[in-house]
């Protein structure tokens, strides 16, 4: 009878164990969840945003190739030279962004006519080194009279991200194929990553 | 003394003859390349450009616009059409002598930058175009399949500016009569060749 009492005992201290140790685990579980869930971004729509870029081509009245800023408020996107009128564009005229990366020699022309110069071929060793990777960041927006446009800017890397996720937040549609009608948003597909290979 | 006034009346003559002669003759051809020529008096035609079709390749977003960008500004350097339109542009509707452009991509080989540079021989960027420009009722006026290619110095992008350079020359090339006749069959009859009712 004792024997049963104590074998009783053992089996109700066991439960209690289990249930104890599930419902830490049960505990722990909910609170790694809630560590992964990363707060929705709150951009405040009329707050300046800036970043240095070069407007590769697109932009009305702005030369191509040229280094710029790039900034957002109060709903209009912007791209200002140092000295010259800045273009503009509304975000509300924006139909599709695309995001992709590209990389590229540095240096420009100095840069190629020294590699030329170089004896033994050194020059192409240094080519090898001597490129970067960047973002590049495709825009189709519409003007006044409903004609499409493209705008594309080189970024540093990382940067395009940052612009993307901004651009976002301040309604921009994102990688909108014309095929899925505009309800569904489908990922850009990948710029020209061949570098990386 | 007889024998000279003839004499001088004779050269008078030839001068004369000399003089107005070949001006008759240059105006005449003047004339002729007048009539035959595109030049000024040919009707201008307004041309839109729709956006690239990548077809069934994995085209970047970025090289598809920058080729219609690219083309929009290479077609207005032809000064062959009265205006160069966008995509979606509602001015198109009230145009009465109006082709469109289509371009699809056949063949895209993605390069590298690096690799031209360190090898020279390898990493081009190719691209196969069919460019078409058709008439308002879908009547075929100029199909040619269009290559651009960056071999050896540029980016990646280069490539659709030497494509779109190619394309409009091609357009350019394309013999403006036949173009006229395609489209004079697809007016209506109480259009003229310049579409003014």
């Amino acid at each position: 009878m004792n024997r049963l009492f104590a074998l009783r005992n053992h089996e109700a201290g066991s439960i209690v164990g289990q249930a104890l140790i599930s419902l830490w685990a049960l505990s722990l579980c909910c609170s790694v969840g809630a560590f992964a869930q990363k707060p929705a971004p709150t951009v405040n729509a009329n707050a300046l945003f800036r970043v240095e870029v070069t407007h590769l081509l697109g932009l009305p009245n702005t030369k191509s190739n040229c280094n710029g800023t790039l900034s957002i408020q109060d709903k209009v996107l912007q791209f200002q030279q140092k000295g010259k009128p800045g273009a503009q564009v509304s975000m509300a005229s924006i139909r599709n962004l695309f995001l992709g990366e590209e990389s590229k020699q540095v240096g420009g022309l100095p840069m190629k006519l020294g590699k030329a110069a170089a004896p033994y071929g050194g020059g192409r060793v240094v080519s090898l080194f001597a490129h970067k990777k960047y973002d590049t960041l495709t825009l189709e927006y519409v003007d006044s009279d409903g004609g499409v446009h493209g705008a594309i800017f080189q970024l540093p890397k990382g940067q395009g991200e940052m612009l993307k996720d901004e651009l976002l937040a301040r309604g921009v549609p994102w990688g909108v194929s014309p095929d899925s009608g505009g309800d569904q948003p489908t990922k850009s597909t990948a710029e020209v990553t061949r570098e990386n290979k | 003394m007889k024998t000279s006034k003839r004499k001088l009346w004779f050269i008078w003559a030839a001068a004369i003859v000399a003089m107005v002669v070949p001006g008759q003759v240059l105006s005449q051809t003047a004339a002729v390349k007048s009539s035959n020529g595109s030049g000024g008096s040919a009707p201008q035609w307004t041309v839109q450009v729709e956006k690239v079709d990548s077809g069934h390749l994995d085209l970047a977003h970025s090289f598809q616009l920058a080729i219609y960008e690219n083309l929009l500004e290479e077609l207005n350097k032809t000064k062959k059409f009265k205006a160069v339109l966008r995509e979606g542009d509602r001015k198109a509707s009230e145009v009465p002598s109006l082709l469109l452009l289509k371009t699809t991509v056949v063949k895209y080989t993605p390069g590298s930058e690096t690799r031209r540079a360190v090898t020279t021989v390898s990493g081009a960027t190719k691209l196969t175009v069919r460019t078409q420009l058709l008439t308002r009722g879908g009547k075929i006026v100029v199909d040619r399949t269009v290559n651009g290619n960056v071999r050896f110095f540029g980016s990646n992008l280069r490539a659709t500016h030497n494509l779109a350079r190619n394309i409009a020359s091609a357009i350019k090339k394309a013999n403006v009569a036949t173009v006229q006749a395609s489209y004079r069959d697809t007016q209506p009859p109480n259009l003229n060749a310049d579409g003014a009712q």
